[in-house]
C-alpha cells in the first residue's frame, strides 16, 4: 500500500514536471511543412506496368515468370516505391499495397518486408504476397491484370497493372491518374495568406487546405475567424492554446439543473401532476429529458473558444457512452459529462476512476445494483470490451496477436468478467452523506459509495497479460482499493493504448488508419515521453500532428471518414456563421424535439444513443465494399435522403422559433450572397465554397456541374446563387467525406 | 451435394488460397474464417415464377427474458413444473402467478399445459385479442431453448476449454451479432438475411425496383450482405411516398438543382468512401421513384414503435407487384428487453406492443390475402438468467443464453414447440439452477440454459422455406452442418 502511494506522489510530481517543459517546447514549436511527398511506385518499361520480380521462385520451370509479367496467386513479389520520406520507425506497417480487378472489387496484399533498395536510400524494396488481407471478397480470380497502388500517409501512389495468373484481361487503366484527380492546392488562397506568411518571422500556419482539415478534425468545423488565427499562430501554438483554455466557454458554463425526485409527478420534488400547462411542460422537457444538456452542447460546439476539448470530450462520449434512452434526467447527463470532459486532456486512469464511481453510468450500466448477492456484470463487460481492452489481444501496432493456427486471442473471458463483477459489487448512490444528498432524491451527482457489506470479498483473478499488475486480488479488501487495484490491471493492460488510440484516431481523423499511425499514437499513450502512461494531452497532440493526418491534400481512396450527422451538423453551421432565426444573435443550440429531430433522423440524435454501443460501431464495413466505415453505420437509404433534408431545410429555410425553441436557428449567407453578387460568372462564389469546405480541392467536374446549375439562376438573386451553390457543395457525397 | 461441394472449393479459391487467408492478420474486421465468409455474389438462379413470400424479422433487442415468456403450467412429477419456475423466482417476486398466465397445449410434451405471459392475449385498451389465440389456430409456434451455438453442446463439453463455442457468450453486441449473423466462431460483417438476399435477389426479383431487404429500424447486421444494401426507412408516421422523398428543387433554379444534385453522384469515385456515400444515396432515389404509388393498409395498428414499424411492412407489401418484388426480408425492432431491474412492469408493456402489434400485422395480411405467404419469427441478443437480479418491486435478471422464439403465420405449423431435445428428453430445458441444462454449477448458478437449438438450424429452416436453394443452404449457413438437421420442422 505505501509503495502504491509513494508510486502516486511520483506521478503526479512527474506530471507537474512534464506539464512545465511542455509549455516551454510548445511555444518554441513551429510547424513544419505538413506535406509528405506522394508515394511513386516503379513502372516497368511499358509504363503502364508495375515493375515486380518474384521474390523466391517455386519452381526451377517458372524463371520465365518475370518476363511473362504474371505472378501466381500466394506468391512473393517484390515491388519498388520511391518519394518517400520516411521518419524514424516508419517501415512496412506505414504502407499497404491495394489491388483492384476488373469486377471493381478491392483487395489488400500483405507487405512481408521493406527494406532499402539502393545505395541513395531513395527506392525501397516491398515485398508482397498475392493473397488478400482483408477477407472480404473471395481472392482475385487469376486471369488477367490487376491495377495495384500503394499508399502511404493518406496518398496513394497511381495504379499499375499487375498480371495475376495471367496478363491482359479486362480492366482498364486510370483515365486520370490518382495522384493528380485531385489538384494540388496552391500554397496560399487568397493575397491575405501570402502576405501574412511573408512577414519576417512568420510562425503561423500557412497550408490553407490543411488548416480547414485540421479544423475539421480538431474543431466542430473551421470559421474564418479561427481559420485565420491557425494562419497566424500554427497549430502547435493553438494545440497548447487550448489545451489550457477554461471549459466550458466562460459564457456558456454547464446547466446547473438540480435533481429532481425520479418519479416526475412528484408534487414537491418532481413536475407534479400532468395538468399539461406550459409550467409542467417546461419542467419536464429541462429536468426529465436531454434538453438542456444538448443546447448547451451545441452552442458550445457553435461558438465555444475551447473547441478541442469539446470535440474531444464528444468523442471520449462515444466511448463511454451513457444514453438519454436510460438516463432520465439532464442532470445526470450534464453531471457524467462534467466529470468526463474534466479528463479529457487528464490522465485515461483518472477518467477510468471517476467513469466508474459516476453515478449515471452506475445506472446506465447498472454496477449502482450490483451486490455481491445480486452481482450485475453490464459495467464489468463494457469497461473490458468497450471502454479499455476490446476483445482480442493487440499488437502495439493495434493489429491482431494471432495464435499458432492463426487464430485471435481473446483477451479474456466470462470468467474474468465474473471476477471484475465481483470487483464492482456493494458501490451505490450516496443519498444521505455527500454534498447533493438530499430526502427524496437520487444523488446523481456526487460519486458512488462503497457500502462494504454489499461488497464481493472473495479472491479475484482479473486480466492475464505478460506483466500483468494485480491478476490476483487477495480475499477480504476493501471495496475502494480494491478498485483501484482492477483498474490498475485494466489500465496497465498492453491493449489499452492501440485500442484506445484507433478509436480516437477514428473519430477525429480517419476510419482506416495505418498500423503505423496506431502504432505511433499508442507509443504516446504507453509514455508520452516523460515516463508517463495515459496521457491524453500528449495522445491527442500525436493524433492531430502525426503526418498521416496532416497534409495540404489526401489523394489515398481510403483516407477519411464519413461525417458524423453531428459533424456534418455542425461543420456546415460553423462555416456559414451560425445565427438565430432572426441573425440578430447566438442560436439557442436547440434540435427539438430530443430524438426525432433533424439530427435523429439523420441517425445521431446527441446524447441519445440507442445503446451503449454507441451509434455506430468502430468495427462497421461498407456493404459492397471491403472498407471500413464506422459512420457509414448510420448512412442508410433512409439517413441519406435526411442529410439532403437537412441540408434544404437549413439552407433555404431555418429551425424556427416555437414553444422549445426560443431562438432558433438560421445561416447567414451574407457573405457568399456578396461574392455571387460581385462576379455574375459565379467563380468567386464557387471559389469560396471551395476553400471553406472541400479543402481547396474541389475536382475540375464537380465545379461545373454547379457552376452549371448556379448560372441557371439569374444573376440578379445572388442570394438564389448562393444558395445553389452551398446546397449542392452540403448535400455532395464529396463533402459528407472528410478527408 | 456434390455439386455444392464443388462450388464451395471453387469459391475457397482453392483450399491453399482459403487457408492462408486465415493465418493472415484482420486488423480491421476482427478475424473471420476464410470458409465461413466465402459467399459468392453472382450466382443464383431463377426461382420459376412461385408465389411471393416476405419473412419478418421482430428483434427483441437487449435480450428478451423467454424464462417469464414460456413457463410449464402442469405439475408433472418428471419435468420442471410451475413449482420448479416458482421456485426459483418467486421468492425475490420475479415469477408469473400462476393463474394469470393463458393456457396453451403442447403435443411435443405430452400434451401437458404450458402458459404465456398475459400480456400476449387480451388486453386492457387493446385493438385486438393478441396472438394467443394463434396458438389454438396452429398458426404460431415456439422454437425452444434456442441459441447460439458453433456445433451442438453439452454441459460437460461447455465446461471444456477444447470445445467450440460461440465467442463472448452474455455480451449484447457480440451476440446480437451471432444472432443476425448466424455466424458464432467468428466475426462476420455479413448478416444472414442480407446473405440470402445476397444469393436469391437476382432470381427472385430480377427486375426489382427496390432492395429485397428493407429495414424499419436503420441499419443492421443482419440485413447487411456482401453485395446487399438495404432499404431503411421510417416507420408508417411517414407515408411511403416521402419517405426516401428529397425535399425542395421547387423553388428558383429548382430543377436546374435536382440534375446537378443527381450528376454530383457520378463524380470524384476514386475516392472509395465518396463511392459509397453515393451508392447509398443513388440507391435511395431509385426507390423513391418506385414508392409514389399510392395505397396504404386498412387494419387498426397500435400507434406503438413496433405497431408502426410493421405498419409500414404491411404497406410495403401491398405494393409488391408495384415495386416489382417476389421476395422480401424485413427487419423490425422492440427495444428495451435489456431488463436487469424492473422487469415485470416493463416486460408487461414490451409484451403488449409487441402482441398488439403482430397481431394487427397478421390480420392485415389477411386482409391482403398473402397470409400463408409471410412468415414473422423473432430473434433476440440472449436468454436471461432463471436466478433473478435484486428482488422486490426492482426485481430483473441478467444476461443468459438459450432462449424461446415465436414463429407465426398462415404456414406455421403451429401450437406445437420445435427444437432438439435438451438431456432431459424435451425440448424445454429444466428448470434447475446448477442442473443438467445450466451452464453453471458453482456456488450461486445463475440458470443460464445451454441451448440444444441453434440460430443457424432456426435460420436455415426459414431460409428454406423463403426458397434457398438446398445447394446454397451451406454457403449462407456455414456451420449449419455441423448439427444433427438444418430443418426443424415448422414451416412446410
Amino acid at each position: 500500500m505505501v509503495s502504491m502511494k509513494t508510486h502516486n506522489i511520483l506521478r503526479i510530481f512527474t506530471a507537474a514536471l512534464a506539464v512545465c517543459l511542455m509549455v516551454i517546447s510548445a511555444l518554441a514549436q513551429d510547424d513544419p511543412d505538413p506535406n509528405s511527398p506522394t508515394p511513386i511506385l516503379l513502372a516497368g518499361p511499358d509504363r503502364t506496368r508495375v515493375l515486380a520480380v518474384p521474390t523466391r521462385r517455386i519452381r526451377l520451370f517458372d524463371q520465365g515468370a518475370a518476363s511473362r509479367q504474371a505472378f501466381p496467386p500466394n506468391s512473393k513479389i517484390t515491388i519498388y516505391v520511391r518519394n518517400v520520406d520516411l521518419m524514424e520507425g516508419e517501415g512496412a506497417n506505414a504502407f499497404r499495397v491495394y489491388a483492384e480487378d476488373a469486377k471493381g472489387r478491392q483487395f489488400r496484399f500483405p507487405i512481408l518486408a521493406f527494406r532499402v533498395s539502393d545505395p541513395e536510400k531513395s527506392t525501397y524494396a516491398v515485398t508482397i504476397r498475392l493473397r488478400d488481407d482483408i477477407g472480404y471478397w473471395q481472392s482475385p480470380i487469376p486471369n488477367g491484370d490487376l491495377l495495384i497502388r500503394i499508399a502511404w500517409r493518406g496518398l496513394t501512389s497511381d495504379r499499375l497493372r499487375l498480371g495475376y495468373g495471367s496478363t491482359g484481361g479486362s480492366i482498364k487503366d486510370d483515365p486520370i491518374p490518382f495522384s493528380s484527380a485531385r489538384t494540388a492546392t496552391s500554397k496560399f488562397f487568397n493575397n491575405e495568406d501570402a502576405a501574412e506568411s511573408s512577414r519576417p518571422g512568420y510562425v503561423g500556419y500557412r497550408w490553407s487546405g490543411d488548416r480547414m482539415r485540421f479544423l475539421e478534425q480538431a474543431a466542430f468545423g473551421p470559421t474564418s475567424a479561427l481559420d485565420s488565427r491557425i494562419r497566424r499562430i500554427g497549430l502547435r501554438t493553438w494545440l497548447h492554446e487550448q489545451f489550457e483554455a477554461p471549459y466550458p466557454s466562460l459564457t456558456n458554463p454547464y446547466p446547473n439543473i438540480p435533481l429532481k425526485s425520479t418519479d416526475a409527478q412528484n408534487v414537491t420534488l418532481g413536475c407534479g401532476a400532468n395538468n399539461n400547462t406550459l409550467e409542467y411542460r417546461t419542467c419536464i422537457r429541462d429536468h426529465y429529458t436531454m434538453y438542456p444538456a444538448q443546447a448547451w452542447f451545441f452552442k458550445e460546439a457553435y461558438y465555444g473558444e475551447p473547441q478541442l476539448r469539446h470535440r474531444v470530450s464528444w468523442a471520449l462520449s462515444q466511448i463511454w457512452v451513457i444514453s438519454g434512452v436510460d438516463t432520465q434526467q439532464a442532470s445526470w447527463l450534464i453531471d457524467y459529462h462534467q466529470v468526463l470532459s474534466e479528463h479529457t486532456f487528464g490522465n485515461f486512469r483518472n477518467l477510468m476512476k471517476d467513469m466508474t464511481l459516476n453515478p449515471g453510468m452506475g445506472n446506465y450500466l447498472d454496477m449502482a445494483r450490483s451486490t455481491r448477492n445480486n452481482p450485475n456484470e453490464n459495467y464489468a463487460r463494457e469497461i473490458l470490451q468497450l471502454f479499455a481492452v476490446g476483445l482480442f489481444m493487440l499488437n502495439p501496432d493495434g493489429t491482431l496477436q494471432l495464435d499458432g493456427q492463426g487464430q485471435p486471442i481473446p483477451t479474456y473471458d466470462q470468467n474474468t468478467v465474473n471476477n471484475f463483477t465481483k470487483v464492482f459489487t456493494g458501490f451505490s448512490f450516496c443519498n444521505t452523506t455527500c454534498p447533493n444528498s438530499a430526502p427524496g432524491i437520487v444523488n446523481y451527482k456526487d460519486p458512488l459509495i462503497l457500502n462494504q457489506n454489499n461488497h464481493d470479498i472473495t479472491a479475484k483473478t482479473l486480466l492475464s497479460y505478460p506483466g500483468a499488475v494485480n491478476q490476483n486480488i487477495a480475499p477480504g479488501l476493501n471495496g475502494n482499493t480494491e478498485i483501484d487495484l482492477a483498474l490498475d490491471n485494466i489500465f496497465m493492460h498492453p491493449n489499452v493504448g492501440p485500442f484506445v488510440g484507433k478509436l480516437l484516431i477514428q473519430h477525429m481523423v480517419t476510419s482506416d488508419p495505418t498500423p503505423a499511425y496506431v502504432g505511433r499514437v499508442a507509443a504516446v499513450f504507453n509514455n508520452n515521453g516523460l515516463g508517463i502512461r495515459g496521457d491524453l494531452k500528449a495522445v491527442v497532440r500525436a493524433i492531430l500532428l502525426d503526418p498521416e493526418a496532416r497534409g495540404d491534400v489526401k489523394t489515398d481512396p481510403n483516407f477519411g471518414k464519413l461525417r458524423e450527422p453531428v459533424q456534418f451538423a455542425t461543420n456546415i453551421f460553423r462555416t456559414f456563421n451560425v445565427k438565430s432565426a432572426n441573425l440578430a444573435q447566438n442560436s439557442d443550440g436547440v434540435f427539438y424535439p430530443q430524438a426525432n429531430n433533424l439530427l435523429g433522423t439523420m441517425g445521431q440524435s446527441a446524447f441519445y444513443s440507442p445503446t451503449v454501443f454507441n451509434y455506430f460501431s468502430p468495427d462497421y464495413v461498407i456493404p459492397g465494399t471491403s472498407l471500413l466505415g464506422p459512420e457509414f453505420g448510420v448512412m442508410t437509404t433512409g439517413t441519406a435522403i435526411a442529410r439532403a433534408n437537412f441540408v434544404n431545410t437549413m439552407v433555404f429555410a431555418q429551425i424556427s422559433t416555437s414553444e422549445n425553441v426560443p431562438l432558433g436557428t438560421k445561416l447567414d449567407f451574407a457573405e457568399m450572397q456578396a461574392l455571387a453578387a460581385a462576379d455574375a460568372t459565379g467563380n468567386q462564389l464557387l471559389d469560396a465554397l471551395n476553400q471553406k469546405m472541400m479543402h481547396g480541392a474541389m475536382s475540375a467536374s464537380m465545379r461545373s456541374t454547379i457552376l452549371t446549375a448556379v448560372t441557371n439562376i439569374a444573376s440578379t438573386n445572388p442570394l438564389a446563387r448562393a444558395q445553389q451553390a452551398i446546397y449542392l457543395v452540403a448535400t455532395s457525397s464529396q463533402y459528407q467525406i472528410q478527408r | 451435394m456434390t455439386e455444392s461441394r464443388r462450388e464451395f472449393l471453387k469459391k475457397s479459391g482453392g483450399c491453399a488460397l482459403g487457408m492462408a487467408a486465415v493465418a493472415t492478420q484482420m486488423q480491421h474486421l476482427g478475424m473471420m474464417s476464410a470458409i465461413a465468409q466465402k459467399v459468392d455474389d453472382d450466382s443464383s438462379r431463377p426461382e420459376g415464377g412461385d408465389a411471393y413470400k416476405a419473412l419478418v424479422l421482430i428483434f427483441w433487442s437487449g435480450g428478451n427474458d423467454g424464462n417469464n415468456m414460456v413457463i410449464p403450467n402442469h405439475d408433472s412429477p418428471t419435468i420442471s413444473n410451475y413449482n420448479a419456475y416458482s421456485a426459483a423466482r418467486g421468492a425475490q417476486g420475479l415469477a408469473i402467478a400462476r393463474n394469470t398466465l393463458l393456457p396453451i397445449t403442447v403435443p411435443r410434451m405430452g400434451a401437458l399445459e404450458y402458459g404465456l405471459h398475459p400480456a400476449l392475449g387480451p388486453v386492457a385498451g387493446g385493438t385486438n385479442n393478441g396472438i394467443h389465440e394463434l396458438w389454438a389456430q396452429q398458426k404460431m409456434a415456439i422454437v425452444t431453448n434456442c441459441g447460439t451455438l458453433v456445433q451442438p453442446t453439452t454441459k460437460a463439453q461447455y465446461q471444456m476449454s477444447s470445445h467450440r463455442k460461440p465467442y463472448q457468450l452474455f455480451s449484447h453486441s457480440d451476440q446480437t451479432a451471432q444472432y443476425q449473423t448466424s455466424i458464432s466462431n467468428t466475426q462476420s460483417f455479413t448478416g444472414w438475411g442480407g446473405r440470402v438476399s445476397d444469393k436469391m435477389t437476382a432470381g427472385s426479383n430480377p427486375a426489382g425496383l427496390i432492395p429485397m431487404i428493407t429495414s424499419i429500424s436503420g441499419a443492421q447486421l443482419f440485413t447487411a450482405g456482401q453485395t446487399t444494401l438495404p432499404m431503411a426507412i421510417n416507420d408508417s408516421n411517414t407515408l411511403l411516398a416521402n419517405v426516401l422523398n428529397p425535399a425542395g428543387f421547387t423553388n428558383t433554379g429548382g430543377p436546374a438543382r435536382l440534375t446537378a444534385f443527381n450528376q454530383l453522384r457520378s463524380l470524384d469515385l476514386e475516392s472509395n468512401f465518396v463511392a459509397a456515400a453515393s451508392h447509398v444515396t443513388d440507391l435511395a432515389m431509385q426507390a423513391n421513384s418506385a414508392l409514389q404509388t399510392p395505397g396504404d393498409t386498412t387494419t387498426v395498428f397500435p400507434n406503438t414503435g413496433i405497431g408502426r414499424q410493421l405498419r409500414q411492412v404491411a404497406r410495403l407489401i401491398k405494393k409488391r407487384t408495384d415495386l416489382n418484388v417476389n421476395r422480401q426480408i424485413f427487419y423490425c425492432q422492440i427495444g428495451g428487453f435489456d431488463t436487469h431491474a424492473n422487469q415485470l412492469a416493463s416486460h408487461t408493456t414490451l409484451f403488449t406492443q409487441f402482441s398488439q402489434a403482430v397481431r394487427s400485422f397478421y390480420d392485415e395480411m389477411g386482409v391482403q390475402g398473402v397470409q400463408n405467404d409471410v412468415t414473422t419469427f423473432t430473434l433476440s441478443d440472449f436468454g436471461r438468467t432463471l436466478n433473478p437480479a435484486g428482488s422486490g418491486t426492482g426485481v430483473g435478471s441478467d444476461h443468459a443464453w438459450g432462449n424461446h422464439m415465436f414463429v407465426m403465420g398462415g404456414s406455421v405449423l403451429g401450437g406445437d414447440f420445435y427444437g432438439m431435445n435438451t438431456p432431459n428428453g424435451t425440448p424445454f430445458p429444466t428448470l434447475t439452477l446448477g442442473g443438467i441444462d445450466d451452464t453453471d454449477s458453482s456456488t450461486a448458478p445463475r440458470g443460464r440454459w445451454i441451448p440444444t437449438t441453434s440460430v443457424d438450424q432456426y435460420a436455415a429452416t426459414l431460409a428454406r422455406w423463403y426458397g434457398l436453394q438446398p445447394d446454397q443452404q451451406s454457403l449462407v449457413f456455414p456451420n449449419v452442418a455441423n448439427f444433427p438437421t438444418a430443418n426443424l420442422g415448422f414451416l412446410p
